[in-house]
């Protein structure tokens, strides 16, 4: 599993939306990995990829507006980390559209992710929950 | 300065490999001691007040190890998602080095991680290097720098 107790903040909605979050990716990997053919295995890879998208936009959004309920001070710099990972999964899928649904932009694209999501729930948005501890505001929520 | 700099890329691949792959047991050594037969080479390019760039050298079992622990998966061969991932933590490494060197004032910037040869004999005002050692094997760092004037 990839997800991991350890990347858990304290903030139930936050959480939830993580766990969610792995577990999408953790579907898209196992898909990308499986031994099917590419061809096989496209049709799966989209479907999990548009859903992924989405959901990775709602969370950053939900996720957003919960660090400015807290008055967060690093929240524009938060902000900036989120809109360029989205900027760049948009680049990437428009890139893999127009080639037809290249295989090599895919897997490039999950080695990526996988690292770049595990760095940022364990250590940018663990930020906002030392934050919200030390404000003690971390059980009242929003 | 250079010892600065070789500290805070040792500190910031401790602090990576704890959160990120929960590895805790970490040291330093003189490069001599890194032996390494086929390895996955990432370069950092930083512009800046320091400018130039760190070399990762990922021997290939290591490369590996990182990405079966992040990934909970079994992966056997090096291949363009191993390379993106662990391009991804040199990139993270980097990163935090550079956040960590913006507290003492100087302000650099990085390149996207790109796949590269080690081996390059360009002169550089500070350069230096060092193995780390972990549980999932070693890891080797290049840092080659020069000031901005
Ligand atoms: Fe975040």
């Amino acid at each position: 599993m990839l997800w991991k107790d350890k990347y858990e903040l304290g903030v139930p909605v936050i959480d939830a939306q993580h766990k969610e979050l792995f577990k999408r990716v953790e579907s898209f990997l196992q898909i990308l990995r499986s031994g099917d053919s590419w061809d096989e295995k496209v049709p799966k890879i989209n479907e999990t990829l548009e859903f992924m998208k989405k959901y990775v936009v709602e969370h950053f959004r939900d996720e957003e507006e919960y660090q400015r309920n807290i008055n967060y001070p690093r929240y524009e710099a938060h902000k900036q980390i989120h809109d360029s990972m989205v900027n760049y999964v948009q680049d990437v899928s428009k890139q893999y559209e127009q080639s037809n649904n290249n295989e090599y932009l895919m897997q490039q694209f999950g080695g990526k992710l996988l690292a770049w999501l595990i760095n940022h729930v364990a250590a940018e948005d663990q930020l906002i929950a030392d934050y919200a501890i030390k404000k003690g505001m971390r059980d009242n929520d929003r | 300065m250079i010892d600065k700099l070789y500290r805070a890329f040792v500190n910031a691949t401790h602090n990576v490999f704890n959160l990120m792959l929960s590895i805790t047991e970490i040291s330093d050594h003189p490069t001599e001691d890194f032996k390494c037969d086929d390895e996955v080479d990432i370069a950092v390019g930083i512009v800046g007040d320091l400018y130039g760039e760190v070399i990762y050298r990922f021997p290939v079992s290591t490369s590996l190890n990182m990405v079966n622990i992040m990934s909970g998966m079994q992966f056997n061969t090096v291949d363009v998602f191993v390379i993106s991932a662990v391009s991804e933590i040199a990139n993270i490494i980097s990163g935090n080095v550079l956040t960590a060197l913006s507290d003492s004032n100087v302000k650099c910037d990085i390149l996207p991680p790109v796949q590269c040869k080690p081996y390059e004999d360009k002169e550089y005002e500070m350069k230096t290097s060092c193995c780390i050692s972990t549980t999932i094997g070693d890891i080797c760092l290049v840092i080659k720098l020069n000031r901005a004037s």
